[in-house]
């Protein structure tokens, strides 16, 4: 599917307001527009679950939106096939639901064809991780200004509960009745290992962190990675629960803040230290560790090795880490592509096409 | 005589199994994910291997390499997938090796949607893939025939070492029956083609590429020679009513039980309908429709799709006889009623374009 969903009288008490403008996507040269979330709902009937972890990512995006002053017509939401998905069709702005784990290669002839766009791609863990797989690498890898959140539910929830490449090992569903015996992969460790700009994680429950995420991915120029832990409380209910309940996750869980220490417990009195590779968690003036033995997160470091070591940490041995892990800068790829084609303009000139193509050694029949 | 009332989607896994097939490859669509969900439940009870691919392009090169290493293989899915597999099932072909394919047909194109359709003709039947093969495709109109016809497809796969492949509607598919299975299981016969892993096939190559020309057209004619085999003995057909029918109704799947109802009430009304259904789709039984065009006035052949099996009736039938066209589409099954009332047309003028618009129309002109 591709629709403009505007709403239409919506649409035209708006006109008045939205100022054309046509550079740049990410909110630089607009004239501001002042929106609201409703101004990017929609008419149509949500279809996810009662209780699904999608409606919160929902809300929480259509929070972030009016917040960029970007007008509708220059944003893009595109998806894969599954339950989050659906995405598009409940956003006030340009939406595809393309193919199961295209998105990413679709989203890139969309950005090529049409910079000035704001792209986002909507996908899950079987979407962007399974059949989806390369796509979402090599996505990443071109460092293509695309704003990508994966709604990890550690299922494949659309086709009714069979496992996904980041259901836990030995997990019991549809397609794996004994358990699963294929190990899980890390959608972040995949990231770093495509070289994208922006990596992070958030979570359903979480809504204001949620939304703080949601409006970094936006912010950043580049292949942006935005993973969230989705509950699927059809499928996989309570998946993430052992760690993310409101009761526990001090304790269990740790929000990176740049440049801050990794602490975390109700008193924040534990941290993380890294002596060479491995981290360990720590507690604050016991064994004469002190805050300066804490690690202190950069997530502007261009070599990610450190944020890929905490990417990787899991509950029950680690807290698991929420934030961003990598922002760094790199042009992206439709810079360098803009610049072959300035600088070849320069050297030979804007020319006629049909001069060009018929510059070779051409001849003529008679 | 034991029953089991079953799904025919389950059916094909009891079936296989009893088949001598010994590993299951697939991914998870709608309407065809309970084939992939009862593989992974028997598989492992009959000792063999079930594993749940990343996507459908791997399913298919899973089951190339288990197939080249001389199992009895299979794989399950729907439109979407099958679109995927036929670069797969290309090579398979290409490289002579035996596996059975279950196609549960959903409303297409694209994304379309997962009701039942049976649009995936041409690309099933015709091969979707690229190059000069052939498969053979066998039809089940019900959960007994799930399973008798997917046992045939593995002797004929094998027979011919050649992909087979079980097409069905997404009725069939999700439909219960009473299923009479046979009561002994049978082994996969010994395939010294293939590469074991032991010393008596170390010189075995299975390959389907030939860089000269030459050994390439051999090749090629060294499968068209076996396809003409195929074509010349393997057909299947069920014909009812058609000895004295003067309007003989031609479908498969679910509408040929369909026509079976109107061609029984057209009967009583006086009419002499008749219903040819072809069980083998490749090869398809075009002999015996040109001979039944010896003594009836025109044919009527209804499918739910746009007309894909009907290009092969008409060059069966050669101009000789009219052959009506009737379709729905989109998941929509006509009635018995509906397909009375085409009938009744049909024996009063001969002929009739129902639900064609103008352009196909003339498509689909005398
Ligand atoms: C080629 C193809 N194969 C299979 C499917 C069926 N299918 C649709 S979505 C999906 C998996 C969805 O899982 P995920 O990406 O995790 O999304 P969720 O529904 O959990 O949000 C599958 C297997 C399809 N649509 N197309
Ligand atoms: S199946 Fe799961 S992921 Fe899909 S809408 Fe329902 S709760 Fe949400
Ligand atoms: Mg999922």
């Amino acid at each position: 599917m591709s629709h403009s969903g505007f709403n239409d009288s919506a649409e035209k008490d708006h006109m008045s307001e939205i100022a054309h403008t046509t550079d740049g996507a990410n909110g630089e040269g607009q004239t501001a527009v002042k929106l609201t979330r409703k101004d990017f709902q929609t008419d149509q009937e949500v279809r996810w679950c009662p209780g699904c972890g999608d409606y919160s990512i929902l809300a929480q995006v259509q929070k972030v939106m009016p917040e960029l002053g970007i007008p509708r017509e220059n944003i893009v939401f595109i998806s894969g096939i599954g339950c989050s998905s659906r995405f598009p069709y409940y956003m006030n702005t340009y939406g595809f639901h393309t193919i199961h784990g295209r998105a990413p290669a679709f989203a890139t002839g969309v950005k090529l064809a049409n910079p000035k766009l704001q792209v986002w791609v909507i996908t899950g863990d079987g979407d962007a991780l399974s059949i989806g797989g390369n796509h979402f690498i090599h996505a990443l890898r071109r460092n293509i200004d695309l704003k990508i959140i994966l709604f990890n539910n550690r299922i494949y929830g659309l086709t009714k509960g069979q496992y996904s490449p980041t259901s836990e090992l030995g997990k019991k569903n549809k397609s794996a009745p004994m358990g699963t015996i294929d190990y899980p992969i890390n959608p972040l460790s995949m990231a770093f290992a495509a070289e994208a700009t922006f990596v992070a994680r958030s979570m359903d429950i979480d809504p204001k962190h949620l939304s703080t995420m949601i409006e970094r991915l936006a912010h950043h120029k580049g292949s942006g990675f935005l993973e969230v832990y989705q509950n699927c409380n059809i499928f996989n209910d309570g998946t993430f629960k052992s760690f993310n309940e409101r009761e526990v996750r001090d304790d269990r869980m740790i929000y990176l803040e740049n440049g801050k220490p990794l602490l975390f417990g109700k008193n924040k009195d534990k941290g993380i230290h890294i002596d060479k590779v491995k981290p360990e968690i720590v507690a604050i003036g016991e064994n004469g560790v002190t805050i300066d033995d804490i690690l202190v997160h950069d997530e502007n470091a261009l070599e990610p090795n450190l944020s890929y070591i905490l990417g990787r940490m899991q509950f029950p041995e680690y807290p698991v880490p929420m934030g961003v892990f990598r922002a760094v800068h790199k042009p992206t790829y439709e810079q360098m592509l803009h610049g072959q084609v300035s600088k070849s303009i320069s050297i030979s000139g804007a020319g006629d096409i049909e001069k060009l193509i018929n510059a070779g050694e051409t001849w003529e029949i008679n | 005589m034991t029953k089991e009332l079953i799904k025919g989607n389950e059916a094909v896994v009891k079936a296989a199994i009893l088949a001598g097939c010994r590993s299951f490859y697939g991914y998870p669509i709608t309407p065809a994910s309970e084939i992939t969900e009862a593989a992974a439940r028997y598989f492992p009870l009959a000792g063999g291997t079930f594993l749940q691919a990343e996507s459908e392009i791997a399913s298919i090169n899973m089951v190339y390499g288990a197939a080249a290493a001389g199992e009895r293989t299979m794989t399950a899915s729907s439109g979407p997938g099958i679109s995927l597999m036929q670069e797969g099932i290309s090579y398979l072909a290409g490289s002579e090796l035996p596996c059975v394919i279950v196609d549960i047909t959903r409303g297409g194109p694209g994304l379309g949607n997962i009701a039942p359709e049976q649009s995936d003709y041409h690309q099933v039947v015709k091969g979707g893939g690229h190059g000069n093969y052939r498969t053979i495709v066998l039809a089940p109109n019900s959960v007994q025939e799930m399973c008798d016809l997917t046992f045939l497809a593995f002797d004929l796969a094998d027979k011919y070492r050649n992909p087979a492949i079980v097409m069905t509607d997404g009725f069939i598919g999700q439909m219960m029956e009473p299923v009479e299975f046979p009561t002994t299981s049978v082994e996969a016969p010994a395939r010294p083609w293939a590469v074991l892993g032991n010393a008596e096939t170390r010189n075995n190559l299975i390959t389907s590429i030939y860089m000269s020309p030459d050994e390439l057209e051999a090749h090629q004619r060294h499968l068209e020679a076996k396809y003409a085999r195929a074509n010349r003995g393997e057909e299947l057909f069920e014909a009812y009513r058609t000895d004295d029918a003067e309007v003989i109704t031609i479908g498969y799947g679910i509408v040929s039980r369909i026509l079976k109802t109107a061609v029984d009430q057209a009967r009583e009304m006086g009419i002499k309908a008749g219903l040819f259904r072809p069980i083998t789709l490749w090869p398809f039984p075009d002999r015996q429709i040109d001979i039944i065009a010896d003594w009836t006035k025109s044919f009527m052949v209804v499918e739910l799709s746009n007309g894909q099996m009907v290009d092969d009736v008409r060059l069966a039938v050669n101009g000789r006889r009219p052959v009506n066209f009737y379709s729905r589409g989109g998941g929509n099954v006509p009635t018995v009623d509906e397909l009375l009332g085409q009938l009744i047309k049909v024996s009063e003028d001969s002929y009739v374009r129902e639900n064609i618009s103008e352009s196909e129309e003339l498509f689909w002109g005398v």
